[in-house]
């Protein structure tokens, strides 16, 4: 989520997980690898209470993902919870095990948009990135997205496999009616991580993709087409998530808060909604104080001009690489450590990868 | 050839510049010439309307039929002011030889016994893209933003000295590759114009170089002090910005603004939030008051109307909201509706 001035509120964005279950088992998935479906997962009543929470903190949006969030039963209460506290309510689903039925459910209860994922631009490859056959179905949810009028976002996961396929991927959106297309490259949390070699890219398949894009904006209006290229290939690291705790808050499927998807695997201490307020947890728990502002930054950041502007990088990143959340992002040709990333880019590309388990 | 040497030859011919060093006087001037020069060619690269969204997308072969019309139609009105500009420009001079040279731009544009002029080329561009001669002539159809921008350039003329107004005319120094490239776009682009359309871009080409070099060679000998110079280089931007909206017209004229599909607007006490998939964009209050304005009936011509009505102390009113509606445009917050006109 993008603002176009600085933030004047708490909470911007609120990206509920609602659960982990997912029949797609995509290995780029930026789900923690060592989790399970927690028993005690929040129930509808309790979302309702987040969702009036954060929208009291000034959030305007919500991100209601997972997992596959249409594996809830009870997704229509959440959508009419989220939407009655005031927040734009966005679905990020797979596209699967929903159906047209429950789409206009989704709708008539206050869904306001809706982000498609497809794997590739053809079914054979698509399904096989998935893990299971389903690319026909989400072409088909995707239509029904357009045929109750709701915004669609179309979002691609890129690496080694697809990136040739940008163009393809662009007709795809168009031939949907599409409103967005999120071309999103890998980034190397969880799943991905550990696949890390059979995903790199090359460095010529993303010039080549990133010229595709550019011809392609050039032609109309319709889709925008968000691609950057990854901080692997860049010599600066992305500002993740706009700043550590800054704009977006992450509540997990059992109710710890984030300040990002793949916080829960660093050492920190992060609370609850089951305990306390998401304002309290939000504000206070150290978790989430523990990189927020510049206090924190070590050397190089801490000296560096451009530490407001990308906030050091990504804190999942700098301990998943270096072992120390602290550090400076390891994607940045500053950092001492640049060749863990640099090195990683240019190894081998291995031919396997595991899928996604819970 | 340069201007740079069409000085030597012409203004500054009293000067022998063969012959050995030149003095530091007329090192110093050398230098005072160039700095100009450089400075104007500047303002050129970096305002001229070759970088304007709707040239980009005129020249890359993507506007509509009915755009390129619009355009033509709406342009058919700057095309009649220049004569009278120059007509202006005219008057301002005591010197016999400035005025021969500079009553070839009228005739230019006019026509003689001996040629067609401009205005009659472009009637006949007009012709063979589909549009009604008369119509075009009688400029009923010309967009009122594109006849502020046409008539801000008259009285602009009409108030400075000779300098200064020449100065302006020097957006000339672009015309000439900038009409080539734009003739070329529209023989590979729209090839439902024929080619006997496309005389008035071919004419220019070779006349709007001579009247640059002229009009540059003139501003170069007679801008002698920083002030003069600083005066002639914002004349220069004064009529990039003319240009400028002159387009910003034709883009958004007829066209109506309205929230999009995906947008939802939440008023707040200091302005409002536009929230959209993945993204929220703040707007402050005079941004709200636009986008109430924006309901898909009003053209972007005539929010821009409400707006100079309700703050007729804010002179730059009507670019703020083109401004406005084009970023919101590009955030995907406003849809923009063709509305015929």
């Amino acid at each position: 989520m993008t603002e176009e001035e600085r933030p004047r509120r708490d909470v911007w964005n609120l990206v509920a997980e609602l659960t982990y279950r997912c029949p797609l088992r995509c290995p780029y998935c930026s789900n923690p690898l060592a989790l399970r479906e927690f028993p005690e997962a929040l129930a509808a009543d309790d979302w309702a209470r987040v969702f009036r929470e954060a929208a009291a903190l000034g959030a305007v949006h919500v991100g209601l993902t997972g997992g596959e969030p249409t594996t809830r039963r009870d997704l229509g209460e959440i959508v009419r919870s989220a939407a009655g506290a005031g927040l734009y309510t966005h679905l990020v689903t797979a596209g699967l095990p929903i159906d047209a039925a429950g789409l206009r459910a989704l709708r008539d209860a206050g869904l306001r948009s809706v982000q498609v994922s497809v794997q590739d631009a053809e079914a054979t490859t698509s399904d096989e990135v998935a893990g299971t056959a389903c690319f026909s179905k989400k072409l088909a949810f995707a239509r029904e997205v357009r045929a109750l009028a709701l915004p669609l976002t179309l979002n691609v996961v890129l690496h080694r496999r697809n990136l040739d396929r940008v163009r393809e991927l662009i007709a795809l959106a168009r031939a949907l009616d599409a409103d967005r297309l999120e071309l999103a490259n890998t980034q190397y949390q969880g799943w991905a991580l550990a696949n890390r070699a059979a995903l790199m890219p090359t460095r010529e398949q993303l010039e080549l993709a990133a010229r595709v894009v550019a011809e392609e904006r050039a032609r109309a209006g319709r889709p925008e087409i968000l691609f950057v290229l990854p901080d692997y290939f860049r010599d600066r690291p992305k500002p993740c998530m706009g700043g550590w705790a800054r704009t977006h808050v992450v509540v997990t499927p059992d109710g710890r808060v984030l300040p990002c998807h793949g916080a829960a695997e660093l050492p920190l201490e992060f609370w609850s909604v089951r305990e306390r307020t998401l304002g309290a947890c939000w504000r206070e728990a150290p978790g989430m104080n523990a990189f927020r502002g510049e206090g924190w930054m070590q050397e190089p950041c801490r000296s560096c001009p451009e530490r407001s502007r990308d906030f050091g990088g990504c804190r999942c990143q700098a301990f998943a690489l270096v072992g120390d959340a602290a550090a400076t992002d390891p994607a940045c040709s500053l950092s001492p450590r640049h060749a863990l990333v640099s090195a990683a880019r240019d190894a081998p590309p291995a031919s396997g990868w595991r899928y996604r388990t819970m | 050839m340069t201007a740079r040497e069409a000085q030597g030859r012409g203004a500054s011919a009293s000067t022998d510049e063969s012959a050995g060093e030149p003095r530091p006087a007329q090192r110093a001037e050398g230098e005072r010439s160039r700095e100009l020069e450089a400075r104007l060619r500047r303002i050129l690269d970096e305002r001229y309307h070759h970088r304007h969204p709707f040239n980009v997308r005129l020249h890359g072969g993507r506007c509509t039929p009915d755009e390129v019309r619009r355009w033509i139609r709406n342009r058919y009105y700057y095309q009649t002011r220049i004569p009278i500009k120059d007509g202006l420009i005219l008057t301002k001079s005591e010197d016999q030889g400035f005025r021969r040279g500079w009553i070839r731009r009228i005739r230019d544009h006019d026509g003689d016994e001996a040629r067609t002029g401009g205005l009659e080329l472009w009637l006949r561009l007009a012709e063979a893209a589909g549009l009604e001669r008369g119509e075009v002539a009688s400029l009923r159809g010309v967009l009122p933003g594109v006849r502020r921008a046409c008539d801000a350039y008259v009285e602009f003329v009409a108030r400075q000295d000779l300098l200064a107004s020449v100065a302006s005319s020097l957006t000339e120094l672009a015309a000439g590759p900038f009409l080539a490239e734009r003739a070329a776009a529209f023989r590979k682009h729209y090839r439902w114009i024929e080619e006997a359309g496309l005389a008035y871009f071919v004419s220019r080409t070779t006349q709007a170089p001579r009247d640059a070099e002229e009009g540059v060679a003139y501003v170069l000998a007679n801008a002698k002090t920083p002030a003069d110079q600083d005066r002639c280089t914002a004349a220069l931007e004064r009529k990039c910005e003319i240009l400028w909206a002159l387009l910003d017209g034709v883009e958004w004229g007829g066209r109506a603004p309205r929230l999009a599909a995906a947008a939802l607007l939440r008023e707040e006490a200091d302005g409002g939030v536009v929230v959209l998939p993945e993204r929220a964009v703040r707007v402050s209050p005079s941004g709200r008051e636009i986008l109430a304005l924006c309901d898909g009936a009003r053209s972007v011509e005539s929010v821009a109307g409400a707006l100079r009505e309700h703050h007729p102390e804010n002179g730059s009113v009507e670019r703020d909201v083109y401004d406005f509606v084009e970023r919101m445009q590009g955030l995907g917050v406003l849809a923009l509706a063709e509305t015929g006109k």
